[in-house]
C-alpha cells in the first residue's frame, strides 16, 4: 500500500497526462479535416494512374523481376500502430516474394522514421534509401515528385514498384495496402500500348510521372490514416487516464480516511489511558 | 521532341518541378503565396549500404533568388 504522498504525487502526473492526451486529440481531430479534404482530392490522381494501367492491360511479370517496396510512414509516434502495421506488411510480402523464388531482387526504400527503425532491424541488406521529413503537414506534390525523382535517379533497378502504405477503412480503423505501378518496361510491353507508335521518351516520362501521381496519392492517404489513429490512440489514452484518475482519487480518499481514523483512534486510546489513570488515582 | 537536351540531364519529375516553380513565381502576390505552399518540400534522404546508413542529405528546391 503505497504512502498517501506517493499516490498524491501519481494523481498529479496522472492529470497532466490527461490534459496533454485530451489536447493530442483534439489537435488531429482538427487536422484529420483537413487531411481528408486532401486524400478526396488526390484520390483523382491515383484513379487517373489507375485507368491508363488498366486501359493499357499492362502486366507485371510473374516471376523474377526485380521489386521495388516503397513503405510509406511518418517521422512521429503516439499514433497506434500505424508503422508497425506497415513495417508486418512490408516483411510478409517479402518473405512471400522469397518462398516463391529464392533468389528474388527485393529492394526496400522507406518514407519515415519510424518503420525505418523497424525494417533496418530485421531486412538492413535490402535498404537502399529512407526519407524522412515528410508528413509534418498533408504531404505536397513537391514531396511526392521529389521522391519519385531521387527513386529514379538512385541507381536502383526494378521492374515494379509496390508501395505499402495505411488506407482508412472507416472513423475507427486502418489497414495496411499494396499499390503497385508498372514500371517504362511493362508499360512498353503492354498489348494496348503496343497498338500505337509511342516514342520512347514519351513512355518514359508517363512512367516516371505515374510514379510520383502514386507516391502522391499514397503519401496524402498515410497521412490521413496515420492522423485518424493518433486521434483514436489519443482518445483511449485520455479515457485510460481518467478512469487511472477515478480509481487512484478513489485510492487516495480511503487512504486519506483511514490516516483519520487511525489518528482518531489513538487519541481515543490515549484519552481513554489518561481516564483509567485517573480513575486508578482516584481510588 | 526526341532531341531534347534536359532528358540527359534529369528526369521528367524535376523537368516538371522546374516547370512549376517556374509558373508560381510568375503568379501575382497573393495567388503566389498560396501556390508557393504546394511546392515546399522538408525532404530529407538517406542512402543505405550494406545495412548501414549514410548521411542525411536535405533535397532542397534550387533557388535562384536567395
Amino acid at each position: 500500500m503505497a504512502t498517501l504522498r506517493e499516490i498524491e504525487l501519481r494523481l498529479k502526473s496522472v492529470r497532466n497526462i490527461e490534459k496533454i492526451t485530451k489536447s493530442m486529440k483534439m489537435i488531429a481531430a482538427t487536422k484529420l479535416t483537413k487531411a481528408q479534404r486532401a486524400v478526396n482530392s488526390a484520390k483523382a490522381y491515383g484513379a487517373a494512374n489507375a485507368e491508363v494501367f488498366k486501359n493499357s492491360e499492362a502486366a507485371l511479370p510473374e516471376e523474377g523481376g526485380k521489386k521495388l517496396y516503397v513503405v510509406i510512414s511518418s517521422d512521429k509516434g503516439l499514433c497506434g500502430g500505424i508503422h508497425s502495421s506497415v513495417s508486418k506488411a512490408t516483411r510478409a510480402a517479402v518473405k512471400e516474394d522469397k518462398e516463391k523464388d529464392a533468389n528474388a531482387d527485393v529492394t526496400i526504400m522507406v518514407v519515415g522514421d519510424k518503420s525505418k527503425a523497424q525494417l533496418s532491424r530485421v531486412l538492413p541488406q535490402n535498404l537502399a534509401l529512407t526519407f524522412n521529413g515528410v508528413g509534418k503537414d498533408v504531404p505536397t506534390f513537391g514531396d511526392a515528385c521529389a521522391i519519385a525523382d531521387l527513386i529514379l535517379t538512385s541507381g536502383v533497378e526494378f521492374d515494379s514498384v509496390h508501395l505499402v502504405y495505411n488506407k482508412v477503412v472507416s472513423a475507427l480503423a486502418f489497414e495496411s495496402a499494396i499499390q503497385s505501378v508498372f514500371g517504362e518496361e511493362a508499360l512498353k510491353n503492354s498489348p494496348n500500348f503496343k497498338t500505337y507508335e509511342m516514342e520512347d521518351d514519351a513512355t518514359k516520362d508517363l512512367a516516371e510521372f505515374a510514379l510520383a501521381n502514386a507516391v502522391y496519392a499514397v503519401l496524402v492517404e498515410g497521412h490521413a490514416a496515420e492522423i485518424n489513429s493518433r486521434r483514436n490512440a489519443m482518445d483511449n489514452a485520455s479515457k485510460n487516464a481518467g478512469d487511472m484518475i477515478n480509481s487512484l482519487t478513489m485510492k487516495y480518499n480511503r487512504g486519506r480516511q483511514a490516516a483519520i481514523t487511525n489518528e482518531l483512534v489513538d487519541i481515543i486510546t490515549g484519552a481513554s489511558g489518561k481516564c483509567q489513570y485517573f480513575l486508578f488515582l482516584s481510588i | 521532341m526526341s532531341g531534347a537536351i534536359w532528358r540527359q540531364h534529369f528526369t521528367f519529375n524535376k523537368y516538371s518541378q522546374i516547370a512549376a516553380r517556374a509558373v508560381r513565381q510568375s503568379l501575382v502576390e497573393a495567388e503566389r503565396l498560396k501556390a508557393e505552399k504546394r511546392g515546399d518540400t522538408g525532404l530529407k534522404y538517406q542512402k543505405w549500404e550494406n545495412g548501414q546508413g549514410g548521411n542525411h542529405i536535405p533535397f532542397n528546391q534550387p533557388k535562384e533568388d536567395a
